[in-house]
């Protein structure tokens, strides 16, 4: 919400138009203001239904009058940057902002990451001719394919590091490139496939997992937020972080350990668990502001939900072990996270 | 503060006298000769973001068929960013036609 609602005073006579006398216009638009915060509406409605009354005229209930879907957008768009509050908005709505934005860093971090990854794969590949079954044949459709994917991929990197040097509409071109693909492999066989419940539940899951961060991040950095510029050390630590993933691949395959399949269960992914276990204990110890508890908390869930959908095509034994504790561990620490968010988000100021 | 289109026209609507709501809405209209018609959500966000920045102040409230409806008027902070903002238009727009008038001679020549 803006501060400037709060700035301009209380009216001192709102409008209590006759509730027994308003009409069928009114009332569905009254309907549509409830999707802002109620301290926002406590300002604003009676001057919002004013005007919007006058731009419409008397209008018969006959006519079954609604507001046009452009008004119900506005109200909706408005509604959005309220509730996910900038600089200057009320505390305890500038802290479900601030952690909508945390998850949308922590979320793209995650998926910068994998992108850097994937794009030196495909770069040796392409170079030194490794890993043909990752890339196809030269000239194939499905080498086309893969370039076509891994490029989009390492738009998530870009959109990381356009966020946090404050490029906020480059990051958001580029994290929807980055998601495409995803969003590609999982929605057009779900709708040529038929009924969701045919499909495996980790497709579904990939889905939000992918999304619930560009969406994030898409509706978090709104127009009320200042674009901040962090230190590049921050937005390229993913990056390294996808190169030591990386590393630790090669590793493992140039060691050809015998029965270390439960490794491969710590790396892309399961890099994330650990080290988003060891922030969410830091936030848990310390006195981090609930923002940070609450985006800890979603980004762990989001994880857990992936790999618990993931769990039914692992085989029993080392594999199936090191997953469920991976389950167990986000599980124990995003109920906690979750917990102290909710209890450290200040309340909202009381409506006279 | 970036100073998009509906809030240059807002500052603008405002200059000569102070206007409620629709009020704004309609002039936004005029001056931008049917241009851009602000929804009433969008509008409130542009004065939101206006408020905030101290561009423009509650004027008065009136209470009209039981509604309450507000005024709002120019700060003298607003007239300067309205003026700063428009001079910086005109020097592009100046910048434009010279360029478009050299082309325009040098087709000729």
């Amino acid at each position: 919400m803006s501060p400037s609602a709060h700035s301009l005073g209380r009216p001192g006579a709102p409008g209590d138009g006759p509730k027994g006398r308003m009409s069928l216009l009114e009332r569905r638009y009254r309907s549509v203001l409830r999707l802002l915060p109620a301290s926002y509406r406590a300002e604003r409605e009676e001057e919002m239904v004013d005007a919007f009354m006058e731009m419409s005229g008397d209008v018969p209930d006959e006519l079954s009058p609604r507001p046009r879907w452009g008004e119900i957008a506005s109200v909706l768009a408005l509604a959005v940057r309220s509730r996910l509050g900038g600089t200057g908005a009320p505390p305890h709505l500038f802290a479900w902002g601030e952690t909508v934005r945390l998850v949308a860093l922590l979320g793209l971090a995650h998926q910068a990451m994998g992108g850097l990854y994937t794009g030196v794969e495909l770069l040796r590949t392409l170079v030194f001719g490794a890993e043909q079954s990752y890339a196809g044949a030269p000239g194939s459709f499905e080498r086309l394919v893969a370039v076509v994917v891994s490029v989009s991929a390492l738009c998530s990197t870009v959109a990381f590091v356009a966020i946090i040097r404050g490029h906020v509409r480059t990051a958001k071109v580029t994290a929807v490139v980055g998601a495409a693909p995803t969003l590609v492999y999982t929605l057009i066989p779900m709708i040529l496939a038929g009924p969701v419940t045919d499909r495996p539940l980790s497709e579904p899951a990939t889905l939000v997992f992918t999304v619930v961060p560009v969406l994030a991040l898409l509706l978090g950095f709104h127009g009320d937020v200042a674009p901040r510029r962090r230190p590049w050390a921050l937005a390229l630590a993913p990056a390294a972080a996808g190169l030591a993933v990386l590393g630790g691949m090669w590793l493992l395959l140039a060691l050809r350990l015998p029965d270390a399949g439960w490794l491969y269960l710590w790396l892309d992914l399961g890099t994330a668990i650990p080290v988003w276990a060891a922030g969410a204990v830091v936030v848990l110890t310390r006195p981090a502001t609930p923002s940070w508890a609450l985006a800890m908390s979603a980004t762990g869930l989001l994880l857990l939900m992936v790999r618990l959908t993931g769990l039914g095509g692992l085989p029993d034994g080392p594999m199936w072990a090191t997953a469920c504790a991976q389950c167990a561990l986000l599980w124990a620490l995003a109920v906690p996270l979750a917990w102290a968010g909710a209890r450290r988000l200040p309340s909202p100021a009381p409506q006279p | 503060m970036n100073m998009t289109e509906p809030m240059f026209l807002a500052l603008t609507a405002l200059v000569d006298e102070p206007r409620h709501g629709y009020g704004i809405v309609q002039e936004v209209d005029r001056l931008s000769e049917g241009r851009v018609q602000l929804k009433i959500g969008t509008l409130y966000g542009v004065l939101d973001r206006l408020a905030a920045a101290g561009l423009v102040a509650l004027d008065r409230e009136e209470a009209r068929q039981g509604r309450l409806r507000r005024y709002y008027r120019l700060t003298d902070e607003g007239a300067r960013a309205l003026q700063e903002e428009a001079a910086r238009m005109a020097a592009t727009a100046e910048a434009a036609t010279a360029r478009l008038r050299a082309r325009t001679a040098g087709g000729a020549a």
